[in-house]
């Protein structure tokens, strides 16, 4: 790090490593039905890397939304180095030096690296005019500091993930941020940049920052932070230190049971790798003969056997997407050919694949999957209207005993069948995209990244419904970058470059998928 | 391990009945709290009463029986294009092209029953054209991805344009007393026009709220992209609101020319502003996907019967104007269901 870097984030003698930086005690929220916070007391330090940890409706999401301003609490108190904080709006936050990474990023696309460092204030000469001098010769300094090597005139449309992560931590860093919030930052970004975000936050922890980090990835937690608190139910369970616990005791407090008879139990208790399937399985219910898409995808092949469940993985970038929206009939074939229980798709559209008795789970469940507005209801049965109307009139009655069924049947936390489905969480508007294909009766689903985004405990749930679809007769394709989540699929494609480089048995995957990672790189 | 979740299925049948059973009591002990509970909440109704009962207060002739047929009859021809621009604005659209296709049906039945064809296959022939006219700005949407903004504006001038070029001079008078009678005369004292509109506009509900039609209309225009995956027929259910539109401007144009007993190409001028700001101030997002036609109705009936009461109180036109305005916005801040939550309470997302 040379002098003009150093300058960049001075560590000011008074930050003391170990003193408490933001003491957050009593701190409640309740929206309509739902204690969502429940007098939490929690102190993050100087110079530590904090893991928030819980299943979703845990409590972190509010608690977060309430530190960078976005929400207001109904009781409890904020300090920030002994002074009382209220924050009504994300500038309090900002101003105190609450800075919040949200997972959608919030960087103005169109405008450069240097305009978003600089925001709210960039730097002006005599005459009110911005020095644009100044302005990029810091965000660049900045940027470096950070580790990245990137034009700072750059639009930011026109960057990485990882990189725009890196002008967010710039931004933050200018705004003289003592508490950094991460939500889930590791989600979208590929391994060698989780590496690189993680080498970034031991800097900014060394430098005297507090980082609040919060992800699904018991692995990463383990390997980066310092402290894990843990939520359940909007009640704080415990602190831990990281270094003294087993991930298994970490499991345990979040999910609030004893996970040894569960499929992720098996594996943590060391029983054996943990398998979404039953291995059982029958004739071929659908088959794809080399397609191409005319770019990103050439020459795949593959059959789909009744009761199988097959994964497609490989890392970022290597056509994962393209070829989930081919199999949704999202995106149009060059050449090759599907066939769906002998009926051969031939003009490929969302209808006629779904018709062919697809189900279809997209990766965007907001923008892809659900009706935020509707409820439900409506959203559940929104691929079935034939099946529950008589001449186009939709039979009422019908259409509800069947939602209160499936509502009961997968467990979805709601106060009933008519609250809108924006408001409920991540893992319970997965279970309602699922819902919607389950009483459509299809007998294959294809999952995109069916757990993104999805914590420990309600993952576990959608495997479980999912082993439950398969042991009935049906049959389904994971299409997943999370090589441990491919991994306990019956059968195994690994996608490189745009077509499948290997293929593996269950039996044939070691416990850290090294032989899917050997295929990844080919 | 087993699966909780599908041993469900087995107990399906007997699930069924006693969810039947439940569904049964429940509906009935509810009926009545519904309706008073719906009362409360519908803030339109209760604008709608206050609006009402101001006027009879402004006024003395206000709620006689002549006066109120008379804004009824009056309302009915921007109540049908309301509802017809509600099914566009539900999938997130918006016709710009309604008034000129009101103006294109007048003069379409006027001419052609000048030239001796009858007054029911005139009828027929104007609500073929508005239909075209409606078919082709969603052939547009659809199919050539045109902005719905922006092909409508097109076709708003090109039925305008149509009208001139078929009416060839000035306006063209009716005389067909049958055509007068069916669609301005009265049966049982009530006038037709407002029978029509009432019709239009219950059969509208209806299907918007019990059919899939209705239902996919909803979906498409609360996320067009989650309809389309979810295997609706997104593209025709489109196209088919445009259509739609067309006809219920062409069934308001017959209204209107039988009113006027003339066929024009004048006429109907900012008809499609009204019909938007009725939907806007009943309740409706513009984004799509809420609001319903009775709203949409009740939205245009608030605009024309503040209209009439100050006519009564002899306000003169141009005032009038202002206070539309100021109502279209104070309706859409305080009466439209969709805004209220977020302007008093902070908009609640996922509770965690």
């Amino acid at each position: 790090m040379n002098e003009t870097h150093t300058s960049v984030y001075k560590t000011k003698p008074e930050k003391k490593h170990g003193e408490v930086l933001l003491d957050i005690r009593n701190l409640s929220k309740a929206y309509p039905g739902v204690q969502a916070l429940d007098s939490v007391d929690l102190q993050i330090k100087r110079g530590e890397i904090h893991a928030l940890l819980g299943q979703n409706g845990a409590g972190k999401s509010t608690l977060i939304r309430m530190l960078s301003g976005a929400e207001i609490p109904d009781g409890g108190s904020l300090q920030l180095l002994g002074k009382n904080l209220t924050l009504r709006n994300p500038m309090d936050s900002q101003k105190a030096g609450i800075f919040t990474i949200f997972q959608e990023l919030s960087l103005v696309p169109e405008l450069s690296v240097a305009e978003n460092i600089f925001i709210s204030d960039l730097p002006k000469s005599t005459f009110g005019i911005i020095d644009w001098k100044i302005a990029k010769r810091r965000a660049s300094d900045i940027m470096k500091w950070l580790g990245f090597d990137v034009g700072v005139d750059q639009q930011v449309k026109n960057l990485s993930v990882s990189q725009k992560q890196g002008v967010e931590l710039a931004k933050a860093l200018h705004h003289k941020a003592e508490v950094v919030l991460l939500d889930e930052p590791s989600a979208a970004l590929p391994q060698p940049d989780v590496k690189r975000l993680f080498q970034i936050l031991g800097n900014l922890k060394r430098a005297g920052l507090a980082i609040v980090y919060i992800s699904h990835r018991l692995e990463e937690v383990q390997e980066l932070c310092d402290l894990a608190t843990v939520l359940r139910d909007g009640k704080l369970v415990d602190t831990y230190s990281v270094a003294d616990t087993e991930s298994s005791t970490l499991v345990r407090a979040m999910v609030g049971r004893n996970v040894n008879s569960s499929l992720l139990g098996e594996a943590l208790a060391g029983v054996g790798r943990p398998r979404i399937g039953t291995g059982s399985y029958g004739s071929v219910v659908m088959s794809v003969n080399s397609i191409s898409d005319g770019s990103m995808l050439h020459d795949i092949s593959f059959d789909l056997h009744e009761g199988e469940v097959l994964g497609i993985t490989g890392l970022l970038g290597n056509g994962q997407p393209e070829l989930a929206g081919c199999l949704f009939g999202n995106r149009s074939l060059s050449a090759g050919t599907i066939r769906i229980f002998d009926r051969e798709i031939r003009r490929s559209t969302p209808r006629s694949v779904i018709n062919a008795g697809v189900g279809l789970l997209p990766e965007e469940r907001k923008t892809q999957g659900l009706v935020l507005g509707m409820t439900i209801e409506h959203n559940m049965t929104l691929a079935s209207q034939k099946q529950f109307s008589r001449g186009s009139i939709i039979d009422n009655g019908k259409e509800k005993s069947a939602v209160d069924r499936m509502m009961k049947s997968l467990d979805v936390k709601a106060t009933g069948p008519s609250q809108i489905v924006g408001t409920l969480s991540g893992g319970n508007q997965q279970k309602v995209v699922l819902a919607k294909w389950l009483i459509s009766k299809c007998r294959i689903l294809v999952f995109s990244e069916p757990t993104r985004g999805i914590d420990v405990g309600a993952k576990e749930e959608i495997y479980q419904l999912i082993r439950g679809f398969v042991s009935e007769g049906g049959s389904v394709i994971v299409i997943s970058s999370e090589i441990p989540e491919a991994s306990m699929c019956d059968h195994v494609y690994v996608m490189s470059r745009g077509t499948f480089a290997g293929d593996l048995d269950f039996q044939d995957i070691d416990i850290h998928g090294d032989a899917i990672l050997q295929y990844c790189c080919s | 391990m087993e699966m909780q979740s599908y041993n469900i299925v087995v107990v399906e049948e007997k699930y069924m009945e006693i969810a039947a059973e439940k569904h049964a009591l429940e509906f009935k002990s509810s009926m009545v709290g519904k309706a008073l509970k719906s009362l409360v909440t519908n803030y339109l109704l209760i604008v709608l009463i206050a609006i009402i009962v101001l006027g009879s207060i402004l006024s003395p002739y206000f709620l006689t029986s002549r006066n109120v047929g008379n804004v009824l009859t009056f309302a009915a021809v921007v109540s049908i294009i309301a509802v017809g621009q509600f099914f566009v604005i539900v999938t997130g659209g918006i016709d710009l092209s309604v008034g000129s296709m009101v103006a294109l049906s007048t003069v379409i039945a006027a001419v052609s029953m000048k030239g001796g064809t009858s007054p029911f296959i005139a009828s027929l022939l104007a609500l073929l054209v508005t239909g075209a006219v409606g078919g082709i700005a969603g052939l547009l949407v659809v199919k050539a991805k045109i902005a719905p903004f922006v092909a409508t504006l097109a076709m708003m001038s090109i039925a305008r344009g149509t009208s001139y070029l078929v009416q060839i001079g000035s306006l063209i008078s009716i005389d067909d007393e049958g055509f007068i009678h069916f669609f301005a005369g009265k049966t049982a004292g009530i006038s037709n026009p407002v029978i029509i509109f009432v019709l239009v506009m219950l059969v509208s509900a209806f299907f918007m709220k019990y059919s899939t039609y209705g239902r996919r209309l909803y979906a498409i225009g609360g996320n067009a992209e989650a309809a389309r995956l979810s295997g609706l027929s997104v593209d025709t259910s489109i196209f088919s609101v445009y259509l739609l539109n067309g006809l219920l401007a062409g069934l308001a144009g017959l209204i209107l020319a039988a009113q006027l007993t003339q066929g024009s190409s004048l006429l109907a001028q900012g008809y499609e502003l009204d019909a938007i700001a009725a939907v806007v101030v009943g309740g409706a997002a513009l984004s799509g996907g809420s609001g319903n036609p009775i709203k949409a109705v009740a939205g245009g009936l608030i605009i024309a019967i503040l209209g009439n009461i100050m006519n009564l109180m002899t306000i003169p036109s141009e005032p009038q104007q202002v206070v539309k305005g100021v109502l279209i916005i104070i309706a859409v801040v305080f009466i439209g269901g969709e805004f209220k939550p977020t302007l008093f309470k902070k908009r609640q997302k996922n509770s965690a």
